[in-house]
């Protein structure tokens, strides 16, 4: 392809997505929510010093996390692959801290840390840490067994597999959660400063927000939008410059659901465990004051015998029950979405130029943005909030999907085309089975993920379940209801996860069963 | 208490003293080194908290002795934790949190309280207006749910029928109302009824505290234990900050442009920045601070807040204000 030919349609997609924007601005004229492109390209050629300024803060910290949570990402896979007895561990631990809201870890984050740049570039790490573990220990176990009986056969251990066969079956995988994080980092670092940085492009969000100014406010999502895509383009480069060996036929016997059931039931007590005795150490090793970081002592205590103990178990079960309502539909809504359009995109590539751009964009403007269009739209009922969530949860699971799909095995797919089978055809035997890893990947990093997803919803715009309960428990100091709420979305999501795990062993015994071999 | 009057003793002592620091200022052991203090704000820079960037400015702070790094706050930087863990010695809060925070087990005091008269509004738009509580039934107003007690004890003072309120819930923000998607919003006088005025619409805007509403807002708060050992650089922060807004009051606009100007990367904008100072500073001066000074309250005040606070759920003593710093510096 020459570098024209490669421009086209990258100009072609920037071209319909302007367009769409602006007929979106023309039809919500009336509501002063959006300002088209023309208006924005104007307000940020009139401000520049102010707009520069403010990316550049946001850029760097973003990119400072996007480095760290992934290399944290990458050492975390490295060690559950070279010692597999602690895979459950790691993999439970690096959920629970997934789970962790921003609204319980800004402020501790901003204690520790003080009034400098360290809780952006922390929770911009903490955004995708998580999104490239998933795929990364899936793509670490994508290969042959011929080619680990090869390194075993010349006497070498897991460590010389781990170089020089896993990582590299695992490059794809890589580069799909890398893909996830570009956005996820620019975001995590925006909200970062809503704990209290001097300056940025998150600050800039809440003083346009309160000053109705859908110009600058749009200014803004332009901009987190055009550095979101212009990062998941390059990284998309990369990895088609790095991988173009074609996908191996991945054999492997069917084998059964490896563990006893006390072996599982060891395995949970320990995180379980692991998980009360990093809270409780961290926290005291850091010194942390016990009125807003509460231990889990202090937490058992608010939900078993404190004297408010019913009203506050009262509290979180109701809260709980109107987030479940909007939860699972929510979740369901985005991974059809995102495995249904990845499909789409696979079938007829040309619809990769509308669609990306846009999938990009809503992955990074800040929800704070698009909630009250979603608003305007659906209302503030059910239909708004599990658009939200799905709008929320989609994207991980497009990408992670989209790469799936290009894990067909080539010389299968040439065994159809020698029999002329159309492209559906390929689509239904060869790359959906080659697809499952990556979806049950994509499906189990997108509990936590649409969990958070509801809470900010709720609180943005029902005011009701989890999301507000713990809004209005930081508001009024009271850190034992939110860290109890903390403790209820940890447990929810784990929970979640599990089930999603035990489908994701049935289906895989039979059509990956390499994913389910230590 | 008497007010300080001027004698000739005074002035000669004042004098004497003057020239010794005078004196002591050209001496280079005056590189003294200062104490690192953090004043935790309760939202992102503005003209909100003109009075310390004055106080800043003008080194003020400095002369006392004092290195004073203003924390900005945000919507998710609650002020309480960076107090109670010593990050900043002084916050700033309002009464409905610090009592909360109270009962929490956090041990803080009251020590100044800037704005005297709550700035909760009612805005509404001159076509449906609201001008009294009892306008409010029937009316859809969005707000934070958050802040359901407080439209709560507003109907119970006012003995309005709150179930006759539809709460939509939303962002803090005008554009619901400009939508037609409520009637009202429950908001600060000083920040969404500007934003509109500077786009063009004249809100009508009911101040809650006209309307028995009494509690303050913009408090200093400190924990107990700096009031017992670190109460000189408490004087001395506080004392910065009233000459701060005496010195506001004077000349909102120029307050205005030394915001912008010791804040460019905030997005601030001038118009609207002295728009909001001449909105806030009525809020926060009265006959009381006219006569005892920036930051007072009264016996009754304090027994007022304490009703309204009863009505927002929240039991306190009125051991909760310390008013021993402020007299400290209203009495020299």
């Amino acid at each position: 392809m020459t570098r024209q030919a490669a421009f086209a349609p990258a100009l072609a997609g920037s071209a319909f997505l302007l367009a769409g924007w602006s007929l979106l601005a023309a039809a919500t004229a009336d509501s002063q929510l959006i300002a088209g492109p023309v208006e924005v390209i104007a307000w940020i050629a009139d401000n520049p010093g102010l707009i520069g300024r403010a990316l550049a803060v946001t850029l760097r910290n973003a990119a400072a996390g996007f480095a760290l949570g992934n290399l944290a990402a990458i050492l975390l896979a490295a060690v559950a692959l070279a010692w597999p007895r602690s895979l459950n561990l790691i993999s439970g631990l690096a959920l629970v801290v997934f789970c962790l809201p921003l609204i319980a870890t800004g402020p501790v984050l901003r204690v520790l840390m003080g009034p400098g740049e360290g809780p952006q570039i922390a929770l911009a790490a903490l955004a995708v840490y998580y999104t490239t573990l998933i795929p990364l220990l899936t793509g670490l176990r994508a290969m042959p067994a011929a080619w680990l009986d090869l390194v075993h056969s010349y006497g070498r251990g897991r460590l010389a597999e781990l170089v020089h066969v896993r990582a590299r079956a695992a490059l794809p995988y890589l580069f799909a959660g890398l893909q996830i994080a570009a956005p996820a980092a620019f975001l995590g670092a925006m909200v970062g400063e809503f704990t209290g940085a001097e300056r940025g492009m998150g600050v800039l969000t809440i003083r346009f927000m309160r000053a109705m100014d859908a110009t600058a406010l749009w200014a803004i999502a332009a901009l987190a939008a055009a550095v979101s895509m212009a990062a998941y383009a390059a990284i998309g480069a990369l990895a088609r410059h790095l991988s173009h060996d074609r996908p191996p036929v991945i054999l492997a016997p069917p084998r059964p659901v490896a563990g006893s059931r006390a072996g599982k039931a060891l395995d949970g007590a320990v995180l379980i465990l692991a998980v009360l005795a990093g809270w409780w150490g961290a926290m005291e090793l850091l010194g942390l004051d016990p009125f807003f970081a509460k231990r889990p002592w202090d937490v058992v205590a608010a939900l078993a015998w404190a004297p408010d103990a019913a009203a506050t178990r009262a509290a979180l079960i109701r809260a709980t029950g109107e987030t479940a309502l909007f939860l699972l539909p929510g979740y369901l809504a985005g991974l059809a979405l995102g495995a249904g359009l990845a499909t789409l995109l696979t079938l007829r590539p040309g619809l990769a130029l509308p669609i990306m751009p846009v999938a990009v964009a809503l992955r990074s403007i800040p929800i704070v943005t698009t909630a009250p269009l979603i608003v305007l739209f659906l209302g503030r009922g059910a239909t708004g909030t599990i658009t939200l969530v799905a709008v929320m949860v989609f994207f991980p699971t497009l990408v992670a999907c989209l790469h799936g799909l290009r894990q067909a095995p080539g010389q299968i797919l040439d065994l159809f085309r020698t029999y002329a089978a159309g492209s559906l055809r390929q689509m239904i035997h060869v790359r959906i089975p080659a697809m499952l890893p990556a979806l049950f990947a994509a499906a189990r990093m997108s509990v936590p993920a649409a969990i958070l997803a509801v809470t900010v919803v709720e609180w943005l715009t029902t005011g009701r379940g989890l999301g507000s309960l713990m809004a209005l428990s930081a508001s009024t100091s009271n850190y034992n209801l939110l860290w109890s709420a903390v403790v209820v979305v940890t447990v929810i999501s784990a929970l979640c996860h599990a089930a999603v795990a035990l489908l994701e062993r049935r289906v895989l015994r039979v059509y990956a069963p390499e994913q389910l071999r230590r | 208490m008497h007010p300080p009057s001027l004698t000739r003793r005074r002035l000669l002592a004042g004098g004497a003293a003057g020239l010794l620091v005078g004196q002591a200022g050209l001496r280079p052991a005056r590189a003294q080194a200062r104490t690192a203090v953090g004043l935790q704000l309760s939202w992102l820079h503005s003209v909100q908290f003109a009075g310390s960037y004055i106080a800043r400015e003008n080194g003020w702070w400095q002369e006392a002795g004092l290195d004073v790094t203003l924390l900005q706050g945000g919507p998710n930087a609650p002020v309480e934790p960076p107090v109670v863990s010593g990050t900043a010695l002084v916050g700033i809060s309002a009464a409905d949190y610090t009592a909360a925070a109270v009962a929490q087990g956090a041990r803080f005091r009251i020590i100044g309280v800037a704005m005297q008269k709550n700035p909760f509004v009612i805005a509404s738009l001159p076509a449906d207006p609201v001008r009294t509580p009892a306008d409010l039934m029937g009316k859809r107003i969005g707000m934070a749910l958050a802040n359901r007690p407080v439209l709560q004890a507003l109907c119970r003072l006012n003995d309005v029928d709150f179930d006759a309120i539809r709460i939509v819930p939303t962002q803090y923000s005008a554009q619901p109302l400009l939508a037609g998607e409520v009637d009202c919003l429950l908001c600060w006088e000083t920040d969404l009824p500007v934003a509109m005025a500077i786009n063009g619409i004249q809100a009508v805007t009911m101040l809650m505290a006209d309307h028995g509403y009494a509690l303050h807002s913009q408090t200093y708060i400190a924990t107990e234990d700096s009031l017992a050992t670190r109460r000189q650089e408490l004087v001395a922060l506080m004392s910065g900050e009233a000459r701060g807004w005496e010195a506001c009051r004077a000349d909102t606009d120029a307050a205005a442009e030394l915001t912008l100007r010791m804040f460019p990367d905030a997005g601030l904008d001038l118009a609207t920045q002295k728009l909001q100072a001449e909105r806030q500073l009525p809020l926060m001066f009265s006959d009381l601070t006219d006569q005892m000074g920036f930051g007072w309250w009264s016996d009754d005040g304090v027994a007022a807040n304490i009703e309204t606070l009863a009505l927002l759920g929240h039991e306190v003593t009125p051991d909760l204000w310390d008013r021993s710093i402020l007299e400290e510096i209203h009495a020299g």
